[in-house]
């Protein structure tokens, strides 16, 4: 089966070293020596993050093989914030509908409940 | 946003934890939550309607909800209830589904991603002084949204998302 870009993403960012280097590059770009300083890591472990990263099409490197500096691409991981996203705001949303809802509801019931009571005074009242 | 009067966070376990206080009796959230014609006046996001709602409430008994996008896009969802404590608990089995009921996969709506056939929504209900807090566990989320969830790390996805997308607009 295909995996789907999506799946794919999801599962570059899924480890927390790749992470950190995605939050890195969002400052700039960088070299593979400066992305592994921060990490205790190897060059070559920090190199195989880079290409899983790179395969998402989430970084993008420089073509010169000696120097190549790696800049965070946006696409891929603007299609996870857009799915996570739209699946949070449908429960924040329904329920902030959900308490205006039941703000309305106990205004109209205490409402009814005063007529009820004003109904009953004057039928005794009447009695 | 409203992270005052709302909290939410992730376990390992797959799953989704909302929880909210609402100013209103137990009874009457429960309502809201099990009547069609309560459930029709705030199912779906802002500016959502929802059109269409039934409810057969019974341990085994479906459900069919629909909210209709500001677009007039439909998006049916339905279920089985697997647990009903009035009021207190309910659990219900959670599927995008077409206009009949019938389980459809994302592609169905155009979204994006391996959703899983059924999820599982739990909804409990605690009494405080005339006010309720309810909590919504929803399990079953690819297992790389969850990992995501628990390093805490949307919130910063989406800044992230959004500088990059301000850097291109540039």
């Amino acid at each position: 089966m295909a995996l789907d870009q999506l799946s794919v993403t999801l599962a570059a960012i899924a480890d927390p070293t790749r992470r950190a280097i995605l939050e890195r590059l969002a400052e700039g770009e960088a070299t593979v020596g400066e992305l592994a300083k921060p990490f205790e890591m190897s060059l070559p472990a920090i190199s195989k993050h880079l290409k899983v990263l790179e395969q998402a099409g989430l970084i993008e490197r420089g073509r010169d093989a000696q120097w190549r500096p790696c800049r965070i691409a946006a696409g891929p991981l603007k299609e996870v914030a857009d799915w996570v996203g739209r699946y949070r705001r449908h429960w924040e949303e329904s329920f902030d509908r959900l308490d205006e809802y039941l703000r309305e509801l106990q205004n109209r019931e205490s409402q009814n409940r005063q007529l009820k009571t004003k109904e009953k005074k004057h039928g005794r009242t009447k009695k | 946003m409203a992270e005052l009067k709302s909290s939410s966070t992730n376990t390992a376990d797959r799953e989704i934890v909302i929880t909210r206080v609402f100013d209103a009796p137990r009874e009457l959230v429960w309502k809201a939550w099990t009547e069609p014609e309560h459930l029709m006046r705030w199912w779906g996001p802002k500016d959502f309607t929802s059109p269409a709602c039934k409810i057969d409430l019974r341990v085994g008994g479906k459900y069919l909800f629909c909210m209709r996008s500001p677009e007039g896009q439909e998006f049916w969802s339905a279920g089985v209830y697997r647990e009903i404590v009035e009021p207190e608990r309910l659990v219900y089995s959670d599927s995008l589904a077409d206009e009949k009921g019938n389980p459809v996969p994302a592609s169905h709506y155009g979204m994006p991603g391996d959703w899983p056939e059924k999820m599982l929504v739990t909804v409990t209900f605690e009494e405080l002084v005339g006010k309720t807090r309810m909590t919504l566990r929803h399990v079953g989320l690819p297992p790389e949204m969850s990992e995501m969830a628990e390093a805490g790390w949307n919130g910063s996805l989406d800044k992230l998302a959004e500088s990059l997308e301000k850097e291109k607009s540039k």
